[in-house]
Protein backbone atom coordinates (compact mmCIF):
# COMPACT_ATOMS: atom_id res chain seq x y z
CA UNK A 1 0.00 0.00 0.00
CA UNK A 2 1.53 3.30 -1.09
CA UNK A 3 -0.11 6.09 0.31
CA UNK A 4 0.11 9.88 -1.60
CA UNK A 5 -0.21 12.84 0.60
CA UNK A 6 -3.61 13.50 -0.51
CA UNK A 7 -4.62 9.74 0.72
CA UNK A 8 -2.76 10.44 3.27
CA UNK A 9 -4.49 13.57 4.61
CA UNK A 10 -7.75 11.91 3.37
CA UNK A 11 -7.45 8.03 5.11
CA UNK A 12 -4.80 9.15 8.18
CA UNK A 13 -6.12 12.07 9.44
CA UNK A 14 -9.66 11.07 8.97
CA UNK A 15 -9.49 7.71 10.85
CA UNK A 16 -7.48 9.05 13.60
CA UNK A 17 -7.86 13.16 14.05
CA UNK A 18 -11.69 13.24 13.16
CA UNK A 19 -13.13 13.06 17.39
CA UNK A 20 -10.15 15.50 18.34
CA UNK A 21 -10.79 18.25 15.36
CA UNK A 22 -11.91 21.36 17.20
CA UNK A 23 -14.98 23.05 16.21
CA UNK A 24 -14.86 25.38 13.70
CA UNK A 25 -17.26 28.58 12.55
CA UNK A 26 -18.89 27.65 9.30
CA UNK A 27 -17.00 31.08 7.94
CA UNK A 28 -13.81 31.52 9.43
CA UNK A 29 -13.10 35.01 9.39
CA UNK A 30 -9.84 37.22 10.20
CA UNK A 31 -10.60 40.26 12.40
CA UNK A 32 -8.09 42.77 12.18
CA UNK A 33 -7.10 44.85 14.76
CA UNK A 34 -4.26 47.64 13.25
CA UNK A 35 -2.58 49.84 15.39
CA UNK A 36 -0.77 52.85 14.03
CA UNK A 37 2.33 52.70 16.26
CA UNK A 38 3.91 55.90 14.65
CA UNK A 39 3.40 58.19 11.91
CA UNK A 40 1.72 56.08 8.94
CA UNK A 41 2.94 53.00 10.47
CA UNK A 42 0.22 50.30 11.02
CA UNK A 43 1.12 46.95 12.84
CA UNK A 44 -1.17 44.38 12.45
CA UNK A 45 0.41 42.52 15.24
CA UNK A 46 -0.07 38.30 14.90
CA UNK A 47 -0.99 35.66 17.84
CA UNK A 48 1.21 34.65 19.52
CA UNK A 49 1.01 31.07 19.31
CA UNK A 50 1.91 28.25 16.67
CA UNK A 51 -0.31 27.67 13.81
CA UNK A 52 -3.57 26.55 14.67
CA UNK A 53 -7.24 26.50 13.53
CA UNK A 54 -8.07 29.16 16.11
CA UNK A 55 -5.74 31.61 14.88
CA UNK A 56 -6.46 31.08 11.17
CA UNK A 57 -1.97 30.98 10.54
CA UNK A 58 -2.31 34.83 11.59
CA UNK A 59 0.83 34.53 13.40
CA UNK A 60 3.16 36.99 12.19
CA UNK A 61 3.31 40.75 12.12
CA UNK A 62 2.38 42.50 9.52
CA UNK A 63 2.95 45.73 9.12
CA UNK A 64 1.88 48.66 6.76
CA UNK A 65 3.63 51.90 5.62
CA UNK A 66 1.79 54.87 4.74
CA UNK A 67 3.15 56.75 1.26
CA UNK A 68 1.42 58.72 -1.27
CA UNK A 69 0.88 55.86 -4.17
CA UNK A 70 -0.90 53.55 -1.58
CA UNK A 71 0.77 51.09 1.17
CA UNK A 72 3.74 49.63 1.32
CA UNK A 73 3.20 46.02 2.94
CA UNK A 74 5.76 44.35 5.07
CA UNK A 75 4.55 40.86 5.16
CA UNK A 76 1.18 39.45 4.26
CA UNK A 77 0.00 37.21 6.04
CA UNK A 78 -0.40 33.18 5.94
CA UNK A 79 -3.60 32.71 4.00
CA UNK A 80 -5.29 34.16 1.08
CA UNK A 81 -8.05 35.18 3.09
CA UNK A 82 -5.80 36.97 5.46
CA UNK A 83 -3.90 38.79 2.58
CA UNK A 84 -7.73 39.82 1.41
CA UNK A 85 -8.79 41.01 4.51
CA UNK A 86 -5.22 42.65 4.89
CA UNK A 87 -5.66 44.34 1.04
CA UNK A 88 -9.33 45.97 1.92
CA UNK A 89 -7.79 47.43 5.13
CA UNK A 90 -4.67 48.92 2.33
CA UNK A 91 -7.60 49.71 -0.40
CA UNK A 92 -10.07 51.71 1.98
CA UNK A 93 -7.53 53.74 4.40
CA UNK A 94 -4.15 53.70 2.88
CA UNK A 95 -5.34 54.35 -0.98
CA UNK A 96 -4.88 50.97 -2.44
CA UNK A 97 -1.26 49.26 -2.18
CA UNK A 98 2.25 50.64 -3.74
CA UNK A 99 4.33 47.86 -3.04
CA UNK A 100 4.74 44.48 -1.01
CA UNK A 101 8.26 43.31 0.30
CA UNK A 102 8.31 39.45 2.28
CA UNK A 103 10.67 39.49 5.00
CA UNK A 104 11.76 35.84 4.81
CA UNK A 105 10.26 32.72 3.07
CA UNK A 106 8.71 31.11 6.02
CA UNK A 107 5.07 30.84 4.73
CA UNK A 108 2.75 32.71 7.92
CA UNK A 109 4.60 35.92 6.09
CA UNK A 110 3.79 35.64 2.31
CA UNK A 111 0.92 33.08 1.97
CA UNK A 112 -1.06 36.06 1.52
CA UNK A 113 0.63 37.49 -1.41
CA UNK A 114 -1.85 36.67 -3.93
CA UNK A 115 -3.76 39.49 -2.53
CA UNK A 116 -1.06 41.43 -3.66
CA UNK A 117 -0.03 40.14 -6.82
CA UNK A 118 -0.91 43.06 -9.54
CA UNK A 119 1.76 44.95 -7.77
CA UNK A 120 5.22 44.38 -6.82
CA UNK A 121 6.33 42.34 -4.57
CA UNK A 122 10.06 42.12 -3.22
CA UNK A 123 12.11 39.86 -1.44
CA UNK A 124 15.62 38.81 -1.06
CA UNK A 125 16.89 36.44 -3.98
CA UNK A 126 17.65 33.31 -1.80
CA UNK A 127 14.01 33.90 -0.40
CA UNK A 128 12.51 34.26 -3.68
CA UNK A 129 14.31 30.89 -4.39
CA UNK A 130 13.20 29.02 -1.03
CA UNK A 131 9.47 30.28 -1.63
CA UNK A 132 9.84 28.63 -4.96
CA UNK A 133 11.00 25.19 -3.93
CA UNK A 134 9.33 25.28 -0.90
CA UNK A 135 5.64 26.40 -1.19
CA UNK A 136 4.46 23.10 -1.64
CA UNK A 137 5.47 21.21 0.90
CA UNK A 138 4.20 24.52 3.38
CA UNK A 139 1.09 24.56 1.60
CA UNK A 140 0.71 20.93 1.93
CA UNK A 141 1.47 21.21 5.89
CA UNK A 142 -0.52 24.14 6.34
CA UNK A 143 -3.90 22.58 4.61
CA UNK A 144 -3.60 20.01 7.01
CA UNK A 145 -3.19 22.27 10.43
CA UNK A 146 -5.34 25.08 8.88
CA UNK A 147 -8.08 23.00 7.20
CA UNK A 148 -10.65 25.36 5.57
CA UNK A 149 -8.97 28.80 6.88
CA UNK A 150 -6.63 27.57 3.77
CA UNK A 151 -9.24 27.96 1.24
CA UNK A 152 -8.07 29.13 -1.91
CA UNK A 153 -4.50 30.06 -1.04
CA UNK A 154 -1.82 29.12 -3.86
CA UNK A 155 1.54 30.62 -2.68
CA UNK A 156 2.19 33.33 -5.15
CA UNK A 157 6.43 33.54 -4.51
CA UNK A 158 7.79 37.58 -4.85
CA UNK A 159 7.54 38.97 -8.41
CA UNK A 160 11.07 41.37 -7.63
CA UNK A 161 14.69 41.06 -5.92
CA UNK A 162 14.92 43.49 -2.71
CA UNK A 163 18.14 44.77 -3.22
CA UNK A 164 20.06 46.52 0.26
CA UNK A 165 20.48 49.84 0.71
CA UNK A 166 17.83 52.60 0.32
CA UNK A 167 14.50 52.06 -1.26
CA UNK A 168 11.89 55.03 -2.21
CA UNK A 169 8.42 54.15 -2.96
CA UNK A 170 5.51 56.59 -2.93
CA UNK A 171 7.74 59.21 -1.63
CA UNK A 172 8.53 57.08 1.98
CA UNK A 173 12.23 56.21 1.86
CA UNK A 174 12.90 53.09 3.52
CA UNK A 175 16.66 51.68 4.53
CA UNK A 176 16.66 47.88 3.72
CA UNK A 177 18.73 45.21 5.52
CA UNK A 178 19.80 41.90 3.91
CA UNK A 179 20.95 39.18 6.86
CA UNK A 180 20.31 35.88 7.31
CA UNK A 181 20.28 33.56 10.37
CA UNK A 182 16.86 32.81 11.51
CA UNK A 183 16.56 31.47 7.70
CA UNK A 184 18.93 32.12 4.53
CA UNK A 185 17.57 35.44 3.84
CA UNK A 186 16.24 37.76 6.41
CA UNK A 187 14.58 41.42 5.32
CA UNK A 188 15.07 43.83 7.72
CA UNK A 189 13.49 47.77 6.95
CA UNK A 190 13.86 50.36 8.90
CA UNK A 191 11.37 53.80 8.11
CA UNK A 192 13.65 56.60 7.41
CA UNK A 193 10.03 59.06 8.52
CA UNK A 194 9.78 57.69 12.10
CA UNK A 195 12.76 55.46 12.97
CA UNK A 196 10.51 52.69 12.86
CA UNK A 197 12.51 49.35 12.58
CA UNK A 198 10.44 46.10 11.40
CA UNK A 199 12.70 43.17 11.94
CA UNK A 200 11.09 40.17 10.48
CA UNK A 201 11.85 36.55 12.43
CA UNK A 202 15.17 38.05 13.30
CA UNK A 203 13.30 39.38 16.68
CA UNK A 204 10.82 37.29 18.97
CA UNK A 205 9.39 38.58 21.68
CA UNK A 206 7.43 36.74 24.57
CA UNK A 207 6.66 34.23 21.91
CA UNK A 208 9.41 30.90 21.43
CA UNK A 209 11.77 31.90 18.31
CA UNK A 210 11.17 29.09 15.52
CA UNK A 211 14.14 27.31 14.32
CA UNK A 212 13.93 25.01 10.90
CA UNK A 213 16.36 26.97 8.52
CA UNK A 214 18.01 28.52 11.72
CA UNK A 215 22.17 28.79 12.15
CA UNK A 216 22.49 29.99 15.17
CA UNK A 217 26.15 31.82 15.52
CA UNK A 218 24.61 33.72 12.28
CA UNK A 219 21.12 34.93 13.89
CA UNK A 220 23.36 35.78 16.39
CA UNK A 221 25.48 38.14 14.78
CA UNK A 222 22.48 39.40 12.68
CA UNK A 223 21.01 40.63 15.98
CA UNK A 224 24.01 42.14 16.99
CA UNK A 225 23.97 43.81 13.74
CA UNK A 226 20.18 45.43 14.52
CA UNK A 227 21.60 46.05 18.01
CA UNK A 228 23.73 49.16 16.20
CA UNK A 229 20.81 50.69 14.39
CA UNK A 230 19.75 53.66 16.22
CA UNK A 231 15.68 53.02 16.12
CA UNK A 232 12.60 54.66 17.54
CA UNK A 233 10.72 51.16 17.98
CA UNK A 234 10.99 47.88 16.98
CA UNK A 235 8.57 45.82 15.36
CA UNK A 236 9.47 41.81 15.61
CA UNK A 237 8.30 38.96 13.59
CA UNK A 238 6.35 37.34 16.32
CA UNK A 239 5.68 39.59 19.85
CA UNK A 240 4.54 43.25 20.20
CA UNK A 241 5.77 46.50 19.39
CA UNK A 242 8.17 48.03 21.96
CA UNK A 243 11.10 50.51 21.93
CA UNK A 244 13.74 49.31 23.98
CA UNK A 245 15.78 46.08 23.51
CA UNK A 246 13.82 43.60 25.32
CA UNK A 247 13.56 41.83 22.10
CA UNK A 248 16.69 41.83 21.53
CA UNK A 249 17.97 40.47 24.73
CA UNK A 250 15.41 38.22 25.01
CA UNK A 251 15.86 36.37 21.07
CA UNK A 252 19.95 36.11 21.77
CA UNK A 253 19.13 34.67 25.49
CA UNK A 254 16.70 32.04 23.91
CA UNK A 255 19.44 31.59 20.87
CA UNK A 256 22.75 31.46 23.36
CA UNK A 257 20.57 29.00 26.07
CA UNK A 258 18.51 26.71 23.24
CA UNK A 259 22.66 25.94 22.09
CA UNK A 260 23.99 25.46 25.57
CA UNK A 261 20.69 23.05 26.11
CA UNK A 262 21.37 21.07 22.75
CA UNK A 263 24.59 21.01 23.11
CA UNK A 264 24.51 19.35 26.96
CA UNK A 265 21.86 16.97 25.66
CA UNK A 266 24.40 15.49 23.13
CA UNK A 267 27.06 15.58 25.06
CA UNK A 268 25.62 13.65 28.14
CA UNK A 269 24.57 11.11 25.77
CA UNK A 270 20.61 11.52 25.70
CA UNK A 271 18.44 10.80 22.96
CA UNK A 272 16.61 13.28 20.85
CA UNK A 273 13.22 12.28 22.40
CA UNK A 274 14.46 12.94 25.80
CA UNK A 275 15.81 15.97 24.84
CA UNK A 276 12.51 16.50 23.21
CA UNK A 277 10.82 15.69 26.21
CA UNK A 278 12.58 17.40 28.91
CA UNK A 279 10.84 20.70 27.60
CA UNK A 280 12.22 23.94 27.31
CA UNK A 281 14.71 25.68 29.05
CA UNK A 282 13.04 26.64 32.35
CA UNK A 283 13.36 30.34 32.06
CA UNK A 284 11.45 30.37 28.35
CA UNK A 285 8.87 27.68 29.42
CA UNK A 286 6.01 30.58 29.41
CA UNK A 287 6.38 31.91 26.42
CA UNK A 288 3.96 31.96 23.54
CA UNK A 289 4.24 28.93 21.69
CA UNK A 290 6.35 26.65 23.78
CA UNK A 291 6.53 23.85 24.49
CA UNK A 292 5.75 22.98 21.14
CA UNK A 293 8.41 24.99 19.20
CA UNK A 294 11.00 23.80 21.60
CA UNK A 295 10.06 20.63 20.62
CA UNK A 296 9.73 21.09 16.80
CA UNK A 297 13.49 22.95 17.61
CA UNK A 298 15.06 20.02 18.86
CA UNK A 299 13.91 17.87 16.02
CA UNK A 300 14.87 20.10 13.76
CA UNK A 301 18.48 20.81 15.36
CA UNK A 302 19.33 17.39 16.76
CA UNK A 303 21.92 16.11 13.98
CA UNK A 304 24.38 19.05 14.10
CA UNK A 305 24.74 18.69 17.69
CA UNK A 306 25.19 15.35 17.65
CA UNK A 307 27.49 15.15 14.89
CA UNK A 308 29.55 17.26 17.35
CA UNK A 309 29.08 15.10 20.10
CA UNK A 310 29.92 11.78 18.18
CA UNK A 311 33.60 11.20 16.95
CA UNK A 312 34.11 8.45 13.78
CA UNK A 313 34.86 5.44 14.14
CA UNK A 314 37.67 3.64 13.11
CA UNK A 315 37.55 -0.13 12.13
CA UNK A 316 36.90 -2.79 13.98
CA UNK A 317 40.24 -4.96 14.62
CA UNK B 1 12.08 3.98 38.25
CA UNK B 2 13.76 3.42 34.58
CA UNK B 3 16.85 4.77 32.77
CA UNK B 4 16.26 8.23 30.95
CA UNK B 5 18.30 11.36 31.61
CA UNK B 6 16.14 13.94 31.07
CA UNK B 7 16.79 14.99 35.18
CA UNK B 8 20.59 15.82 33.78
CA UNK B 9 18.61 19.11 31.92
CA UNK B 10 17.24 21.80 34.26
CA UNK B 11 13.59 21.27 34.54
CA UNK B 12 13.63 17.82 32.86
CA UNK B 13 11.93 15.98 35.35
CA UNK B 14 9.14 17.84 35.77
CA UNK B 15 9.24 18.22 32.34
CA UNK B 16 9.42 14.26 31.29
CA UNK B 17 6.04 13.85 33.51
CA UNK B 18 4.54 16.18 31.50
CA UNK B 19 5.07 14.83 28.27
CA UNK B 20 4.06 11.62 29.72
CA UNK B 21 0.70 13.18 30.94
CA UNK B 22 -0.08 12.71 27.31
CA UNK B 23 0.16 9.26 26.99
CA UNK B 24 -3.25 7.10 26.12
CA UNK B 25 -3.65 4.75 29.13
CA UNK B 26 -6.03 1.83 28.73
CA UNK B 27 -9.31 1.29 30.38
CA UNK B 28 -7.80 -1.86 31.38
CA UNK B 29 -4.89 -4.25 30.80
CA UNK B 30 -6.22 -5.87 27.93
CA UNK B 31 -7.57 -3.16 25.87
CA UNK B 32 -5.46 -1.60 23.21
CA UNK B 33 -6.11 2.61 24.51
CA UNK B 34 -6.28 3.41 20.64
CA UNK B 35 -8.80 1.29 19.92
CA UNK B 36 -6.99 -0.15 16.20
CA UNK B 37 -8.15 -2.48 13.93
CA UNK B 38 -4.08 -3.22 12.99
CA UNK B 39 -3.74 -4.52 16.34
CA UNK B 40 -5.10 -7.49 17.06
CA UNK B 41 -3.44 -8.61 13.16
CA UNK B 42 0.11 -7.78 14.22
CA UNK B 43 -0.01 -9.82 17.14
CA UNK B 44 -0.97 -12.56 15.10
CA UNK B 45 1.83 -11.95 12.66
CA UNK B 46 5.06 -10.33 14.76
CA UNK B 47 3.96 -11.88 17.84
CA UNK B 48 2.80 -15.21 17.41
CA UNK B 49 -0.24 -14.41 18.66
CA UNK B 50 0.80 -14.69 22.44
CA UNK B 51 -2.45 -15.68 24.74
CA UNK B 52 -0.40 -14.10 28.26
CA UNK B 53 0.13 -10.40 27.56
CA UNK B 54 -0.91 -7.36 29.14
CA UNK B 55 -0.08 -3.06 29.48
CA UNK B 56 2.54 -2.74 31.90
CA UNK B 57 2.56 1.03 32.93
CA UNK B 58 6.38 0.49 34.13
CA UNK B 59 7.34 -0.24 29.56
CA UNK B 60 8.41 3.51 28.85
CA UNK B 61 7.39 4.17 24.88
CA UNK B 62 8.90 7.90 24.42
CA UNK B 63 7.97 9.31 20.85
CA UNK B 64 6.76 12.61 19.94
CA UNK B 65 3.42 14.13 19.89
CA UNK B 66 3.75 14.61 16.18
CA UNK B 67 6.30 13.76 12.73
CA UNK B 68 7.65 17.38 12.06
CA UNK B 69 10.21 15.52 10.29
CA UNK B 70 8.17 11.73 9.12
CA UNK B 71 11.61 11.15 7.78
CA UNK B 72 13.01 11.10 11.48
CA UNK B 73 10.56 9.93 14.56
CA UNK B 74 12.60 9.64 17.64
CA UNK B 75 11.75 6.94 19.97
CA UNK B 76 12.43 5.85 23.14
CA UNK B 77 12.02 2.16 24.36
CA UNK B 78 12.73 1.85 28.19
CA UNK B 79 11.99 -1.61 29.55
CA UNK B 80 14.64 -1.42 32.42
CA UNK B 81 11.93 -1.11 35.30
CA UNK B 82 9.44 -4.23 34.34
CA UNK B 83 9.71 -6.68 37.01
CA UNK B 84 11.84 -9.60 35.48
CA UNK B 85 14.41 -10.34 33.05
CA UNK B 86 13.47 -9.61 29.14
CA UNK B 87 13.90 -11.75 26.14
CA UNK B 88 13.43 -9.49 23.31
CA UNK B 89 11.30 -6.23 22.01
CA UNK B 90 9.37 -6.12 18.76
CA UNK B 91 8.53 -2.76 17.79
CA UNK B 92 5.83 -2.18 15.32
CA UNK B 93 3.82 0.75 13.79
CA UNK B 94 0.09 -0.56 13.63
CA UNK B 95 -1.01 1.78 10.24
CA UNK B 96 2.16 2.14 7.92
CA UNK B 97 2.77 0.53 4.50
CA UNK B 98 5.60 -0.99 6.33
CA UNK B 99 4.78 -1.96 9.96
CA UNK B 100 7.28 -4.01 11.18
CA UNK B 101 10.29 -1.66 12.39
CA UNK B 102 12.76 -3.74 14.73
CA UNK B 103 13.36 -6.48 16.92
CA UNK B 104 16.17 -6.16 19.77
CA UNK B 105 17.60 -8.92 21.65
CA UNK B 106 19.17 -7.12 24.56
CA UNK B 107 21.53 -10.33 25.39
CA UNK B 108 23.38 -8.84 27.78
CA UNK B 109 22.31 -5.36 27.50
CA UNK B 110 19.75 -3.42 29.29
CA UNK B 111 16.16 -3.96 27.81
CA UNK B 112 16.54 0.07 26.20
CA UNK B 113 16.33 1.48 22.87
CA UNK B 114 16.84 5.19 21.35
CA UNK B 115 16.13 4.81 17.78
CA UNK B 116 14.36 6.85 14.60
CA UNK B 117 11.69 5.34 12.85
CA UNK B 118 9.84 6.91 9.66
CA UNK B 119 5.91 7.31 9.35
CA UNK B 120 4.03 7.58 6.88
CA UNK B 121 0.21 8.47 8.45
CA UNK B 122 -0.65 9.10 12.08
CA UNK B 123 -0.48 5.56 14.08
CA UNK B 124 0.08 4.17 17.29
CA UNK B 125 3.67 2.71 17.65
CA UNK B 126 3.93 -0.22 19.77
CA UNK B 127 6.55 -2.07 21.38
CA UNK B 128 5.83 -5.47 22.68
CA UNK B 129 8.04 -6.70 25.05
CA UNK B 130 8.76 -10.52 25.55
CA UNK B 131 10.10 -11.65 29.03
CA UNK B 132 11.70 -14.26 30.21
CA UNK B 133 8.83 -16.26 31.01
CA UNK B 134 7.34 -16.01 28.07
CA UNK B 135 4.52 -13.50 28.47
CA UNK B 136 4.12 -10.31 26.70
CA UNK B 137 4.17 -6.73 28.25
CA UNK B 138 2.86 -3.93 25.81
CA UNK B 139 3.52 -0.14 25.35
CA UNK B 140 1.84 2.35 22.81
CA UNK B 141 2.59 5.86 21.96
CA UNK B 142 0.60 7.47 19.41
CA UNK B 143 2.19 9.73 16.68
CA UNK B 144 0.16 11.99 14.34
CA UNK B 145 2.02 12.45 10.98
CA UNK B 146 1.14 14.57 7.38
CA UNK B 147 3.22 11.59 4.90
CA UNK B 148 5.88 11.47 3.47
CA UNK B 149 8.17 9.05 5.96
CA UNK B 150 8.15 6.07 3.88
CA UNK B 151 7.89 6.89 0.47
CA UNK B 152 9.78 9.70 -0.44
CA UNK B 153 13.61 8.90 -1.60
CA UNK B 154 16.60 9.07 0.73
CA UNK B 155 18.22 12.11 1.28
CA UNK B 156 21.62 10.41 0.68
CA UNK B 157 20.80 10.41 -2.81
CA UNK B 158 20.38 13.94 -3.69
CA UNK B 159 24.26 13.80 -2.75
CA UNK B 160 25.79 12.53 -6.23
CA UNK B 161 28.67 10.74 -3.83
CA UNK B 162 26.90 9.20 -1.20
CA UNK B 163 28.37 5.86 -1.46
CA UNK B 164 31.62 7.20 -0.13
CA UNK B 165 30.38 7.42 3.51
CA UNK B 166 28.12 4.89 2.81
CA UNK B 167 28.25 2.53 6.58
CA UNK B 168 30.67 5.38 7.93
CA UNK B 169 29.78 4.91 11.96
CA UNK B 170 30.62 7.67 14.85
CA UNK B 171 29.35 6.76 18.47
CA UNK B 172 30.70 7.20 21.75
CA UNK B 173 30.62 5.41 25.50
CA UNK B 174 29.11 7.08 28.50
CA UNK B 175 30.98 5.04 30.77
CA UNK B 176 28.81 6.80 33.99
CA UNK B 177 25.33 6.41 32.42
CA UNK B 178 26.46 2.90 30.69
CA UNK B 179 25.11 4.65 27.67
CA UNK B 180 26.60 3.49 24.33
CA UNK B 181 25.45 6.04 21.16
CA UNK B 182 26.35 5.37 17.42
CA UNK B 183 24.82 6.59 13.99
CA UNK B 184 25.73 5.14 10.80
CA UNK B 185 25.12 5.97 7.21
CA UNK B 186 22.54 4.46 5.03
CA UNK B 187 20.06 5.52 2.89
CA UNK B 188 17.60 2.90 4.34
CA UNK B 189 15.62 2.88 1.49
CA UNK B 190 12.29 1.25 1.77
CA UNK B 191 11.86 0.13 -1.72
CA UNK B 192 8.44 2.91 -2.06
CA UNK B 193 10.04 5.73 -3.80
CA UNK B 194 10.05 5.74 -7.06
CA UNK B 195 12.55 4.38 -9.29
CA UNK B 196 14.93 3.62 -5.81
CA UNK B 197 15.36 -0.22 -4.84
CA UNK B 198 14.72 -0.95 -1.13
CA UNK B 199 18.79 -0.67 0.61
CA UNK B 200 18.18 -1.28 3.98
CA UNK B 201 20.01 -2.27 7.28
CA UNK B 202 18.86 -6.04 8.34
CA UNK B 203 21.07 -6.58 11.26
CA UNK B 204 23.33 -5.17 13.87
CA UNK B 205 25.17 -6.66 16.29
CA UNK B 206 27.38 -5.26 19.72
CA UNK B 207 29.93 -7.62 20.83
CA UNK B 208 33.04 -7.72 22.82
CA UNK B 209 35.70 -11.09 23.58
CA UNK B 210 33.12 -12.56 26.10
CA UNK B 211 30.31 -12.45 22.93
CA UNK B 212 27.76 -10.88 21.32
CA UNK B 213 26.09 -8.05 23.73
CA UNK B 214 23.42 -7.28 21.94
CA UNK B 215 21.39 -8.12 18.88
CA UNK B 216 19.07 -6.29 16.28
CA UNK B 217 16.81 -7.15 13.69
CA UNK B 218 16.16 -4.20 11.35
CA UNK B 219 13.35 -3.43 8.66
CA UNK B 220 12.79 -1.07 6.46
CA UNK B 221 10.97 1.95 8.61
CA UNK B 222 14.27 2.48 11.00
CA UNK B 223 15.35 6.16 10.19
CA UNK B 224 18.09 7.03 7.23
CA UNK B 225 21.20 7.47 8.88
CA UNK B 226 20.11 5.14 12.27
CA UNK B 227 21.28 7.05 14.98
CA UNK B 228 20.72 4.07 17.81
CA UNK B 229 21.42 3.96 22.00
CA UNK B 230 22.15 1.32 24.02
CA UNK B 231 22.65 0.46 27.73
CA UNK B 232 25.37 -1.90 28.17
CA UNK B 233 26.22 -3.74 31.27
CA UNK B 234 27.49 -2.02 34.23
CA UNK B 235 30.97 -1.13 33.92
CA UNK B 236 31.71 -1.86 30.07
CA UNK B 237 33.67 0.39 28.88
CA UNK B 238 34.87 -1.20 25.92
CA UNK B 239 36.31 -1.80 22.95
CA UNK B 240 32.57 -3.01 22.04
CA UNK B 241 32.66 -4.42 18.47
CA UNK B 242 30.13 -3.26 16.17
CA UNK B 243 29.42 -5.47 13.49
CA UNK B 244 25.95 -4.30 10.68
CA UNK B 245 24.69 -6.04 7.22
CA UNK B 246 22.51 -4.55 4.70
CA UNK B 247 19.95 -6.74 2.21
CA UNK B 248 22.19 -6.00 -0.74
CA UNK B 249 25.54 -8.00 1.25
CA UNK B 250 27.51 -4.79 2.78
CA UNK B 251 29.03 -5.53 5.68
CA UNK B 252 29.92 -2.51 8.42
CA UNK B 253 32.14 -2.92 11.15
CA UNK B 254 33.57 -0.25 13.60
CA UNK B 255 34.88 0.03 17.18
CA UNK B 256 34.22 2.25 19.91
CA UNK B 257 35.69 2.27 23.62
CA UNK B 258 35.27 4.64 26.11
ZN1 LIG C 1 10.07 32.72 10.28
Amino acid sequence: MILTRRQTLLTGAAAFAAATLPARAARPEYRLHPQEIASGVWLFEGATESFDPKNGGAICNIVMLASHEGAIVIDTGGTARQGAALRAFADQRLGGVAASLNTHHHPDHWFGNQAFADRPIHALPRTRRAQSEDAQVLADGLYRILGSWMNGTTPRPASQDAVAGEMTIGGRELEILALSGHSQADLVVQDRQTGTLIAGDLLFLNRAPSFPDADIPTWASAITTIAQIPASGYVPGHGPYHRDSRAMGQTQHYLSAMDARLRGAANNGLTRIEAMAAGPMPDYAHLGANPQEYQRSVIQRWREYELRALPILGQAG
Amino acid sequence: MGSTLTYLLPGGQVGLAEFRGNAAVPESARTDPFDSGMWPDHRRDFLDDPQDWRHDPALLVLTPPNAEDPGHVPVLVDATALDGPVDRIVVSIDYSPLPKVLVFHPLRALPFLGFGVKYEIGSPLRASVRMADGSWRMGASFVDAAGGGCTAPAAAHSRPDWQQDLGQMRGRIWPAFGRLRLTLRHPMDTGLADGISAHHLTELTLADDAGPIARLEIFEPVEEDPGLTFLLPKGMTGPVRISARDNLGYQFNAEVSA
